[in-house]
């Protein structure tokens, strides 16, 4: 077929007359072969899903036989609403995000400013900072279990026993593994934006006598205005996703108090078999990131300065 | 611009010009330091005596070295099946995946269809949904399709991924046209375009996300853990997590050892092609 088509569109090109219409359906269809694989996988594992997960949520979905599943509108939402399982994993969720998305942003904001100064060794700093990011979950969950168990080094040398059996201390270690984790992807991003940022700009600050602290302010932080939003919304959406972290270090525990939303819907659904309900608070969190989406968009001013 | 701030901060700033830059390497090699702990503590104990593991003190210089944990986890666990399992499954999905969005984006970029901008508007906006709230709905189509315990249970789940086609678009654009028109008046099919100008072009695009891929895949944790329901299935992340519960009571070498064994191979691979991974995630920084 494509063999075919190459003559006729090369006509085409030349008087720009020559059978219009043909062209167009031939260009359709080369267009649609390439993007079809694609389509396909997409629509049944991405946007399908996305459907399926909404009318699920409107049923009360029988697990060992879907085609038994009764539609009752928006019951799981309501019964969710006033779940207190729902809103501990809520509010658990919330304190996870409050403990590690302001240390990463921040910290990996100085990291890059730092290391993009005229450092000696700055590509062993760079390797240092970015590497955790090619470690999978279940190392960092592990290796940092041990840290903070009994017999590891922070109870040794910090104290409070082991943290991940502390009521109080659990969530603050699964957030000190996260922001040591997770640093290095923001780290790599501000690096990068920061050395977007032109010379020119702080030569004429300098010229001008402006202090360093002053050129970070009105040159360095609003250069950097985009890169440091898509920072800030990829930190909030993924520690509000947080799952493998709390799974391998806690399971949720001691009693409840590390069990985030995706913990719980993880438990809802494949221990629970609460198909309905698990996709109810699916879509919930769904809603809870759009917002917080735009809301640290509008508040950072994304694109309008 | 800042004629104010000018006598404030100019003699203060010169008089501490040296205390600055001590300030700036204490600072970054503390950090760098505080960072390296963990991966010493996870080599350390891994070559650790089993005297020293359970000593009271968390020891981090093994001043007496055995290859005892390496040892028992070769012969107690399948950790090398583990290992193959991910290699195969990182491989297929990174062919799969870069295959499979290189097409889309030629498409999206090179030919011109109608309805492509659409679909390109909504799979950039597909980018935004969590894949948790998919985690319920995917993991009853895998398993309707047959495909719970095989790897395509995996692969095709992650195959279509937006932020690959949103990073190639990019790139594909920038192709000049001449190359292009050149070819088709030398006859090259659409095909034969794709294959030999357009992927050749964009090796180094590609070889990036397919880095990304690559790792991102060899990590994966929540898609594995559903879908490979027994253990000679299992990727190494979904193996390390199980060791803790199948060899009875969690032997921190054992532990720390199948840790070493499961992030090695990946930062060597990181050592190697930092700048590759490097510009990889830069692609995704400048997504949005």
């Amino acid at each position: 077929m494509a063999q075919a088509t190459q003559q006729t569109d090369a006509n085409a090109d030349e008087s720009g007359l020559v059978d219009l219409s043909q062209s167009w359906v031939r260009e359709l269809i080369a267009g649609g072969t390439f993007a079809l694989p694609y389509l396909l996988i997409a629509g049944t594992f991405l946007f399908g899903p996305l459907l399926l997960a909404l009318y699920m949520s409107l049923h009360d979905w029988n697990a060992l036989d879907p085609a038994q599943s009764q539609f009752i509108g928006f019951e799981n939402y309501q019964v969710l609403l006033s779940d207190p399982d729902f809103w501990n994993a809520l509010r658990n969720t919330v304190y996870f995000v409050v403990l590690t998305v302001p240390p990463i942003v921040v910290g990996s904001l100085f990291l890059a400013l730092g290391v993009n100064r005229d450092v000696k060794g700055q590509w062993l700093l760079r390797t240092i900072f970015f590497s955790p990011y090619v470690l999978t979950v279940a190392v960092v969950g592990l290796l940092w279990t041990e840290i903070f168990s009994a017999s590891g080094l922070v109870p040794y040398y910090v104290g409070g026993g082991n943290w991940l059996t502390s009521h109080s201390l659990a969530m603050p270690a699964i957030a000190i593994a996260t922001i040591w984790w997770q640093l290095a992807f923001n780290f790599i991003i501000l690096l990068a934006a920061r050395q977007n940022v032109s010379d020119r700009l702080y030569e004429a600050a300098k010229l001008d006598g402006a202090s360093t602290w002053r050129m970070m302010r009105d040159i360095t932080i609003p250069q950097m205005q985009n890169p440091l939003i898509f920072v800030v919304i990829v930190t909030f959406v993924g520690s509000f996703q947080v799952f493998g972290q709390p799974f391998i270090m806690t399971n949720g525990g001691p009693s409840f108090s590390t069990t985030t939303i995706v913990l719980y819907l993880y438990d809802t659904a494949f221990t629970g078999r609460q198909f309905g309900y698990a996709a109810a608070v699916g879509y919930v969190l769904f809603m809870i990131l759009i917002a917080v989406s735009a809301t640290s968009y509008y508040f950072l001013g994304g694109d309008n300065r | 611009m800042s004629v104010e701030s000018r006598g404030l901060f100019d003699d203060l700033s010169l008089t501490n010009d040296r205390l600055r830059t001590i300030a700036l390497y204490a600072g970054l090699y503390g950090m760098a330091f505080l960072f390296l702990i963990p991966y010493w503590y996870m080599f350390a104990t891994s070559f650790m005596t089993r005297d020293l593991v359970y000593s009271e003190v968390p020891y981090l210089i093994p001043w007496e070295m055995t290859l005892y944990w390496y040892d028992y986890l070769l012969t107690n666990s399948l950790i090398v099946q583990w290992t193959v399992n991910t290699l195969i499954l990182a491989g297929v999905t990174t062919v799969v995946v870069v295959l499979i969005d290189a097409m889309i984006a030629y498409s999206l970029t090179r030919l011109d269809w109608p309805g492509r901008r659409a679909i390109f508007a909504v799979i950039v906006a597909s980018f935004m949904v969590p894949g948790i709230v998919n985690l319920v709905p995917v993991y009853i189509i895998v398993s309707e399709l047959g495909l719970v315990n095989s790897v395509w249970g995996v692969v095709l789940p992650s195959a279509a991924n937006p932020l690959g086609v949103f990073m190639l678009v990019q790139f594909f654009k920038d192709i000049p046209e001449e190359l292009e028109e050149a070819a088709r008046l030398d006859g090259f099919s659409r095909l034969r375009i794709f294959t030999h100008i357009v992927l050749p072009l964009m090796r180094s695009a590609l070889a990036a996300l397919g880095l990304f891929i690559f790792i991102w895949t060899w990590n994966a944790f929540v898609w594995p853990l559903l879908i490979f329901q027994n253990d000679a299935m299992y990727t190494l992340p979904i193996g390390l997590v199980t060791l803790q519960d199948n060899l009875g009571v969690t032997e921190p070498g054992v532990i720390m050892t199948s840790a070493v064994v499961a992030s090695v191979p990946l930062l060597l691979v990181f050592l190697v092609m930092q700048k590759h991974l490097v510009r990889a995630v830069e692609m995704q920084g400048t997504t949005k």
